[in-house]
C-alpha cells in the first residue's frame, strides 16, 4: 500500500502535493455537473468526482474505504445510472425557465453568501488536539480495523440498513412494476393467426417501413402509399400518441422543389 | 479478536418486532393471493404494532439502559415517545387500511389506460403496510439514537418509506407524485447537511455518541467553531423533518399532495420522533452549550408560530390548511424545547401526545368528505356540511377546537402546559408570541366551524361517506382521547412526569 501521509497529523509534501491538484478539479468537476445542460456528462462528471474522493480516502490510509469507493460506487452505480439514462433516452436539456422571478440570482447570491460564511468560520478553526490518525484504528489491518466496529459497536445501525435496503426494493418494486392483466400479451401462436386469418392478408408480410423513399428514412417520417397518402402502420404507435409524427407529404415526389441544374440530373 | 457485541433484545423488542413485521408483510407480497393481501396485510399491521406496545409495556420500568452496545438509549422519555408513536400508527393504520385513498397501480401514467383497466380489476398497492412498518421503525429508532450514526440510519429509514407513501395517492396523481418528489429531494439535502454536521461534531469531539460530544462541550477545550458548524448543521436535518420555518417550505405541498391517511401519519408521528431526538440532543448534548443554540432556536420559533398562523389564514384548502397549523404546531413545540427544563421536556411530551391524536382524527375525517371525483379538500365546498353531516362535522369542529386549544380539549391542557414551561425558564417573549399566535391560529380553525355550520348550503353534490368500521374506530377514538385527555388529564401527566427524564 502506498502510503501518502507520511506523518500523521500534518499534511505531508505528497499528500499536499495530490491534494493541491485534485481539489480543485473535483471541485470543478462538481460545480459543472450543476451547469453542463446534457444528463449523460453530468453523470460522468459525477463519476469523475467520485473518483478523486477515492484517492483522497486512499491517500488518507483509509484503503478500504477507497477502493469500495471505486469498485461499488465508480464501477456498479455510476455505470448502472449511465446505462439507464442511454436506454431510456433523456437527454433533453433541461428548461431553463426560471418559474420565480429573481430565483436563479437570489440562490446564487445566497449560495455564496453561505458559502463565504462557511469559508471564513472553517479558515479560522484549529483542531485543538493531537490528531490520532488511522494509524490506530489500522493496527490490525484496515479491513479488521472497519470490520471490528461494523460488527461491535455499530452492529445494529449495520443491521438496521437491511431495512433501508428492502423499502428500496420495495420502493422500485411498487413505482416501477406494472402488472399486466392476463391475457394482454397474445402469444405467437396467437399472433400468427392474427396475421394470416383476419379479414385481410394485407399485413401478413410485415408492416410496412417507415420512410419515404430515397428522400427521408426516419421513423416518424410515415411511408407513402401509392395514391400519395401517409401509410399511419408504418409509425410506431408510441409516436404517433405522443404527437411527433411529421409530414411526410412534403417528400412526396410531385411536390418536391425543382432539383437544381448544377446537379446534372435533370 | 473483538468481543461479542450484547445487544439485549428486551430492550430493542418493540423495534424489531416492528422491522420483523414489515419483513413477513413484504413476504405476503410475494405469496399471498391478490384477494385476500389487503386483508392479511391490514392483520399483520395492526397485529405487529399491538404486539410492539406490549413488549414496550413490558420494559417500561426498566428504564435507562443502554442497548445495541450503546446505539439505543432506553430512557423514560424513549418509553414515552416509543408509545405515543405506537399508538398514533395504530391509529393511522385503521385509517389507511381503507386502501381506497391510494392509487391502485403507481407504475401507471396517471390518466392512462393501464390506470383504469387496474382501477377496474379492483388493484392495490397494498405495499403500503410494510412501507408504513418500516416507517413506525425508524421512528422508534429516531428518538432512542444514542449516537449520530444511529441517529442517521433511523432519519434515513423513517424518511423513505414516507417519500415513497407520499406519491400513492388515488386522486390527482400528478399533484401527489409532484409532492413526493419535492419531499425527497428537499429530504435528501436535509440529510446531505445532517451528515456535514455530523462529520463536524466528530472534528470537535472525536466522538460520534452522544455522550462523547457532551463530554467535549463540558470539557470546553475542543474548538468552539466545529461545534458551532456542527450543531447547525445537524440542527438544520432535524428542523427540515419538523416543518420548522426557514425549511417548511415542503409541507404544505407534501401535505395537500398526499393521500391522506399518510398526511395524517406523516404529520402526527414524524413530528414525535423528530421532536423526541430533538430533544435528545439539546437536553442531552448540547444542554450546557445553550448559548450557542437557544437564541437562535427562540427566533425559529417565534418565526415557525407566526409565519404558520398567519399564512393558515390566506388558504382555501383544507389540508393546506392544516399544513400551516401543523407549522404553527411546530413552532408551540419549540417552546417546550428551549425551556430546558424537566417541565419543558413533560410538556412537550403531552402536547406531542394530545396534538398527534388530534391530526390522526383530523385527517382521518378529511378522508370521509368526497364526492363522485373523489377527496373534497376545497374549503367553500365544506360550507353547510354540519347541517347534512352534524356528527361528523361536530367531531371535525371538536378536532378544530383542539388544535386551537380551547378549554376541555387536550390542545389546551397541551398548549398550557408547555407555555408554564416556557415562562418558568424565563423566555416571556416566546410565550407572548406564542399566545398571540394560538389567537391568530384560532381565528382559521374557527372560520371552518362557521363554514360547516352557518354558511348558506351551496347545494353541493359533496358527501359525508360512510366510513368503514376502522375508519370509524380510529376517528372516534381519536376524538375519545383529544376529549379526556382535555378533561382528565393527571393520570397521563403524572405517568409522564414520572417518566419523564433524560439519561446520559
Amino acid at each position: 500500500m502506498i502510503r501518502l501521509s507520511l506523518e500523521i497529523g500534518q499534511t505531508q509534501k505528497p499528500e499536499a502535493i495530490l491534494f493541491y491538484i485534485l481539489a480543485p478539479l473535483s471541485v470543478l468537476a462538481a460545480l459543472g455537473m450543476l451547469i453542463v445542460r446534457k444528463a449523460v456528462h453530468s453523470a460522468l462528471l459525477l463519476a469523475w468526482v467520485m473518483i478523486t474522493l477515492a484517492i483522497f480516502y486512499i491517500a488518507l490510509d483509509a484503503a478500504f474505504l477507497g477502493i469500495v469507493q471505486i469498485v461499488v460506487y465508480t464501477g456498479a452505480v455510476m455505470m448502472l445510472f449511465l446505462f439507464i439514462l442511454m436506454l431510456v433516452g433523456v437527454d433533453a436539456p433541461d428548461s431553463l425557465t426560471e418559474n420565480i422571478k429573481g430565483h436563479r440570482a437570489t440562490a446564487i447570491v445566497a449560495a455564496l453568501g453561505f458559502g463565504g460564511l462557511l469559508i471564513s468560520l472553517i479558515g479560522r478553526a484549529t483542531l485543538n488536539h493531537v490528531s490520532v490518525g488511522l494509524a490506530m484504528a489500522n493496527e490490525p489491518g484496515n479491513v479488521q480495523g472497519l470490520a471490528s466496529l461494523i460488527f461491535t459497536q455499530y452492529v445494529f445501525p449495520f443491521e438496521v440498513i437491511s431495512a433501508l435496503l428492502i423499502t428500496a426494493a420495495l420502493g422500485a418494486m411498487v413505482l416501477a412494476h406494472s402488472q399486466k392483466s392476463a391475457g394482454a400479451r397474445l402469444s405467437q401462436r396467437a399472433l400468427s393467426s392474427v396475421r394470416f386469418r383476419g379479414d385481410s392478408l394485407a399485413n401478413a408480410a410485415g408492416l410496412p417501413s417507415s420512410g419515404v423513399f430515397a428522400r427521408h428514412n426516419a421513423v416518424d417520417v410515415p411511408a407513402l402509399l401509392p395514391d400519395g397518402t401517409p401509410a399511419k402502420n408504418s409509425i410506431s404507435g408510441v409516436l404517433t400518441a405522443r404527437g411527433d409524427v411529421q409530414d411526410s407529404t412534403q417528400y412526396a415526389l410531385g411536390s418536391l422543389p425543382k432539383v437544381d441544374d448544377e446537379s446534372g440530373d435533370k | 479478536m473483538s468481543d461479542t457485541p450484547v445487544l439485549q433484545y428486551s430492550f430493542l423488542a418493540p423495534i424489531l418486532i416492528v422491522l420483523g413485521g414489515a419483513v413477513i408483510g413484504v413476504l405476503l407480497e410475494a405469496f399471498a393471493a391478490a384477494k385476500r393481501r389487503a386483508v392479511l396485510q391490514l392483520t399483520l399491521t395492526l397485529g405487529t404494532l399491538f404486539i410492539a406496545f406490549l413488549s414496550l409495556l413490558r420494559i417500561r420500568n426498566l428504564t435507562s439502559a443502554k442497548a445495541a452496545m450503546g446505539s439505543v438509549m432506553i430512557d423514560g422519555p424513549t418509553i414515552l415517545m416509543q408509545g405515543t408513536i405506537l399508538l398514533i400508527a395504530f391509529f393511522a393504520v385503521m385509517i389507511i387500511g381503507d386502501v381506497d385513498n391510494f392509487t391502485a397501480q403507481a407504475s401507471a401514467v396517471p390518466g392512462s389506460d393501464e390506470e383504469k383497466s387496474a382501477l377496474q380489476a379492483g388493484r392495490q398497492q397494498t405495499e403500503i403496510f410494510p412501507l408504513t412498518l418500516f416507517a413506525v421503525a425508524g421512528m422508534l429508532l429516531f428518538p432512542a439514537a444514542n449516537d449520530l450514526v444511529t441517529l442517521f440510519v433511523a432519519l434515513e429509514v423513517l424518511s423513505l418509506p414516507l417519500y415513497l407513501m407520499a406519491g400513492l395517492s388515488r386522486h390527482r396523481r400528478l399533484f401527489s407524485q409532484e409532492a413526493a418528489l419535492k419531499y425527497f429531494l428537499l429530504g435528501a439535502y436535509a440529510s446531505a447537511f445532517f451528515l456535514f454536521g455530523a462529520a463536524f461534531l466528530y472534528g470537535f469531539s472525536y466522538s460520534v455518541t452522544l455522550s462523547g460530544i457532551h463530554a467535549a462541550v463540558i470539557g470546553g477545550t475542543a474548538n468552539n467553531i466545529f461545534l458551532l458548524i456542527g450543531l447547525t448543521f445537524i440542527s438544520l436535518g432535524l428542523l427540515f423533518k419538523v416543518g420548522a420555518v426557514p425549511f417548511h417550505a415542503w409541507t404544505p405541498d407534501v401535505y395537500q399532495g398526499a393521500p391522506t391517511p399518510i398526511t395524517g401519519f406523516m404529520a402526527a408521528a414524524t413530528k414525535v420522533a423528530a421532536f423526541g431526538a430533538m430533544l435528545r440532543i439539546y437536553y442531552v448534548t448540547f444542554a450546557e452549550a445553550n448559548w450557542n443554540w437557544r437564541p437562535i432556536l427562540t427566533v425559529i420559533a417565534i418565526a415557525t408560530m407566526l409565519v404558520g398562523s398567519i399564512v393558515a389564514i390566506t388558504q382555501r384548502d383544507i389540508k393546506r390548511m392544516l399544513a400551516y397549523s401543523s407549522i404553527a404546531h411546530a413552532g408551540f413545540l419549540f417552546t417546550g424545547v428551549i425551556a430546558l427544563n424537566k417541565a419543558g421536556l413533560a410538556a412537550t411530551l403531552f402536547y406531542l401526545l394530545a396534538y398527534g391524536f388530534a391530526t390522526i382524527g383530523a385527517f382521518g375525517v378529511i378522508t370521509l368528505v368526497r364526492d363522485s371525483s373523489g377527496e373534497i379538500t376545497d374549503l367553500n365546498r365544506w360550507a353547510g356540511l354540519g347541517r347534512r353531516s352534524p356528527k361528523i362535522a361536530a367531531l371535525f369542529s371538536f378536532f378544530l377546537f383542539a388544535f386551537a386549544g380551547i378549554p376541555l380539549t387536550s390542545g389546551f391542557i397541551g398548549k398550557f402546559a408547555i407555555f408554564t414551561a416556557a415562562y418558568e425558564s424565563g423566555n416571556i417573549g416566546v410565550v407572548v408570541v406564542g399566545v398571540l399566535s394560538s389567537a391568530i391560529a384560532a381565528f382559521f380553525y374557527i372560520r371552518v366551524i362557521v363554514m360547516m355550520y352557518f354558511a348558506d348550503d351551496n347545494g353541493d353534490s359533496l358527501t359525508v361517506v360512510i366510513p368503514s368500521p376502522l375508519t370509524s374506530i380510529a376517528i372516534w377514538v381519536s376524538g375519545g382521547v383529544t376529549l379526556v385527555l382535555g378533561v382528565y388529564p393527571t393520570p397521563v401527566l403524572n405517568a409522564i412526569n414520572t417518566l419523564a427524564t433524560f439519561i446520559r
